[in-house]
């Protein structure tokens, strides 16, 4: 008997005794596909305080809806605001509380393997606050973390985009132009929300000033990434359903690093003009074409139109109004060709995961807030005035391809605490916001 | 997977047959107990879970079996045992005899060496990080647990040779073990030793070297480890000029081990031509497009396990890339990702090799050492027990 013979013999056994599957395969309770990494807003009048929590979002599970890990943040005024996992699996949080306005998030795994969160730290944005969105890219072949906040430095129109170190989370560069300070016809950066990038060009968005009365933008405005520097602003502003300026919110660089029959084009929602534009880009050149209306929410029954998000196949655009998600043949964009039915969530139709249920259908989570911004002399921004109207507190659940809502977790009505975002447990593919 | 049957159905001689049948019953016996879950915590007993346990969220979901939680006895019980020449039957070898802990639990040698002296078919697996990649354990993943793994060396003739109720006998005679078992598991049987075992090889957790802390941003890479670490996580793409090691094909991005998903984590490399390849995990599948496949390992420490590949035909990092460089050799079941891995032509027939340039070999290298985990080395929680202690 030869020695590889011993070894498959005493194999025998365990044909009788097991079917030979991986453990993690043979357990279905350690499956995670389907857990959400989720910021709650607590609800002054319910007396709940803000939260970073994870989530069960499949709704096979019996545990769906279920808070599986969660770290109160008793002593913050405002909540969380939207979560990014680094490249290196890294997760981090922009803050809409001016004393953290960035964080970094802590994960663990407890002793069963769970995910457990750990706990936050709040980083040194240099005074920059109201953080809004991140992106990881490169500038002059190092790559850095660009985070833009809304409020800025402070004052009427501030706002500026920070270029953090990605190891040490220490602030490079703060980005910042003032409309007041720069010359008439100058770039300049007001209220950055949105942020996309295509090879050495950036562009970030013009909103709202944090309070939301001072100042609404109705503009984006891209910045050389070799110089760090703004070179343009282009005004996105035609309709104005509401008597606002267009503010403009998400952006996404269509690319073909997406999807290879893409030509590049800056796709930008306006929250107010209810609009998505496009604005046709020259990689040869460098240079950009004319902004153009390619949806109308006023034309289409649809209202602040928000997130960019996409898959393989289709490009995803959420709309608060009256609460449904629109998706698109992510191959013909920039232009907008429906790829199938609205998907119809709740009012505050806002962020996105995707995900697979147990059985492997594969499914869409929406989250169901607009809320981020409120005037706090109101006691409550989420329940007191008009974003209440634009709030369901809840996340959908639905058939990625019938669209079919599968279940619905009702944070309100069962947490007493809104649903400031949603991500995926281990992030949420390839494009996702930029 | 689909086509694969799950239940084994080797073929093996007669001889094999009559020679190991006690031993085989034996075991089939003590896991068929333990996968109806039998075998639990005896009433009583309430073992303490680890203190401070904390594992690395990006390596990803592991799975600890019901029946055998992490406690502190038992990871205590199954250090003795592993550092114990007891668990074999002329009491000459332990678990350590073959795996060292300053060489990340390998051996040093290209084929592991038996009880008489003998090389064996395989070079000793680094026992690191086990609670991640494939949960199909040896290099031809035949045994579906660490329970059932860490009792094969035992029973192995040409290893330890140690039936198992002659162990229960002696470690119940033994002075120390009766009460280490008894507040472990309450009791002193075969499932409690290989459950013991498995507790201290599932806590050899080696998550501090230098590319963890740099994932947690505490470290910083060198310019050319830099390079090393952007080519591991790099397929070659010739089109678009992108440059590749190509190593995260098969070495996942955190944990650096092969992937966990079904058989994924087994992959025929380019060793042998078909000639000369060996079973391997269709030595355990019986499928035939399994031949040739083993089990992608750890890199975990890499740098202190060599030699390299589940014969240890390598002395060196350097022999490895300058195989995968240009030294691939095809044979019908070769990794497809491996054939079409070339950063000079776009042609998915021809690759024989990366074809990286010498000063990218040399930063893959560089990255492969910030694996090198020294407090995992170092660890006393890891090491020998019986170090001044009078036996």
């Amino acid at each position: 008997m030869t020695k590889y013979l011993w070894m498959a013999a005493i194999s025998l056994p365990v044909a009788l005794s097991f079917s030979v599957v991986p453990s993690a395969a043979q357990n279905s309770s350690v499956r995670e596909e389907s857990q959400g990494m989720v910021l709650l807003r607590g609800l002054p009048t319910l007396e709940t305080s803000h939260s970073v929590a994870i989530v069960e979002l499949d709704p096979e599970s019996e545990n769906f809806g279920a808070i599986l890990s969660e770290v109160d943040q008793p002593d913050m005024a405002e909540p969380f605001h939207h979560l990014y996992y680094s490249p290196n699996g890294r997760l981090y949080t922009t803050g809409l509380d001016p004393e953290c306005s960035l964080a970094e998030i802590g994960l663990a795994r407890d002793a069963s393997g769970a995910p457990t969160v750990t706990g936050f730290d709040c980083l040194d944005t240099g005074g920059q606050m109201v953080g809004e969105d991140i992106m990881w890219t490169m500038s002059n072949g190092t790559e850095y973390m660009f985070v833009t906040f809304m409020g800025g430095l402070g004052g009427d129109d501030g706002g500026s985009v920070g270029v953090f170190d990605t190891q040490t989370n220490e602030v490079v560069k703060i980005i910042e132009a003032r409309k007041s300070q720069v010359g008439d016809g100058e770039p300049y950066i007001m209220y950055p929300h949105g942020i996309s990038a295509f090879e050495d060009r950036m562009v970030v968005s013009s909103t709202i000033h944090p309070d939301l009365a001072t100042g609404v933008g109705n503009s984006v405005t891209i910045i050389d990434l070799n110089t760090l520097e703004p070179i343009q602003t282009i005004t996105v502003e035609a309709e104005k359903p509401i008597g606002f300026p267009s503010s403009p919110v998400e952006v996404l660089f269509a690319r073909p690093s997406i999807h290879p029959d893409i030509e590049p084009a800056v796709l930008v929602n306006t929250m107010f003009g209810f609009e998505t534009w496009s604005i046709p880009y020259d990689a040869s050149s460098k240079s950009f074409g004319e902004a153009e209306v390619i949806y109308s929410g006023a034309a289409n029954g649809t209202a602040v139109p928000l997130e960019f998000y996409g898959t393989e196949d289709e490009l995803f655009i959420s709309h608060a109004l009256p609460g449904v998600v629109k998706r698109y043949d992510i191959s013909k964009l920039p232009e907008l060709v429906s790829s199938g039915p609205d998907i119809v969530a709740d009012i505050g139709a806002h962020h996105m995961i995707f995900f697979s249920s147990a059985s492997g259908r594969e499914l869409i989570a929406i989250q169901n807030n607009l809320l981020n911004l409120g005037n706090a002399a109101d006691n409550d921004p989420t329940d007191v005035d008009f974003i209440a109207g634009v709030n369901a507190h809840t996340i959908t659940v639905h058939d990625l391809a019938t669209g079919e809502r599968l279940g619905t977790i009702d944070f309100k009505g069962t947490y007493n605490k809104g649903v400031e975002n949603v991500e995926a447990l281990f992030g949420s593919g390839f494009v996702h916001h930029h | 997977m689909s086509k694969r049957s799950l239940v084994l159905a080797l073929s093996i001689t007669t001889k094999a047959r009559h020679i190991l049948g006690t031993v085989s019953r034996a075991l089939a016996a003590l896991f068929i107990c333990a996968g109806l879950g039998g075998q639990t915590l005896t009433a009583g007993t309430s073992p303490r879970p680890i203190e401070g346990f904390e594992a690395p969220f990006v390596f990803g979901r592991f799975a600890i079996p019901a029946d055998n939680p992490l406690t502190q006895e038992a990871f205590e019980l199954g250090r003795r045992l592993f550092y114990d020449p007891i668990l074999s039957g002329d009491n000459s070898m332990s678990c350590a005899s073959c795996h060292e802990q300053e060489r990340a639990f390998t051996d040093g040698r290209a084929l592991a060496i038996g009880r008489d002296g003998e090389e064996l078919e395989f070079n000793s697996m680094s026992l690191a990080n086990l609670l991640w990649g494939p949960q199909l354990f040896f290099w031809d993943g035949r045994s579906p647990s660490l329970e059932h793994q860490v009792l094969e060396p035992l029973l192995n003739p040409f290893e330890m040779n140690q039936p198992l109720d002659a162990l229960v006998a002696e470690l119940s005679a033994d002075p120390v073990y009766p009460a280490m078992f008894e507040a472990a598991y309450g009791r002193l049987d075969e499932h409690s030793i290989s459950r013991a075992l498995a507790t201290f090889l599932r806590l050899l957790i080696s998550s501090d070297s230098k590319y963890d802390r740099y994932l947690l941003g505490d470290a910083v890479l060198t310019d050319q480890e830099e390079l090393g670490r952007k080519l591991f996580m790099a397929h070659p793409d010739v089109k678009t000029s992108l440059r590749g090691g190509n190593c995260i094909d098969c070495h996942s991005q955190f944990v650096t081990a092969g992937f966990s998903d079904g058989f994924d984590g087994f992959s025929n490399n380019g060793l042998d031509p078909d000639a000369d390849l060996k079973p391997g995990l269709a030595a355990t599948t019986n499928y035939g497009p399994d031949f040739g496949k083993f089990k992608v390992p750890s890199l975990r420490n890499i740098a202190v396990t060599g030699p390299y590949m589940h014969d240890g035909r390598f002395d060196t990092l350097e022999d490895v890339m300058a195989h995968y460089n240009h030294g691939i050799v095809r044979s019908k079941t070769l990794s497809p990702l491996i054939l079409e891995a070339d950063n000079l032509v776009a042609d998915p027939t021809a690759a024989l090799g990366l074809r990286l340039e010498q000063h990218e070999i040399d930063a893959i290298i560089a990255f492969l050492h910030t694996l090198t985990d020294q407090t995992f080395l170092d660890d006393p929680a890891f090491s020998n027990p019986f170090e001044g202690e009078p036996r």
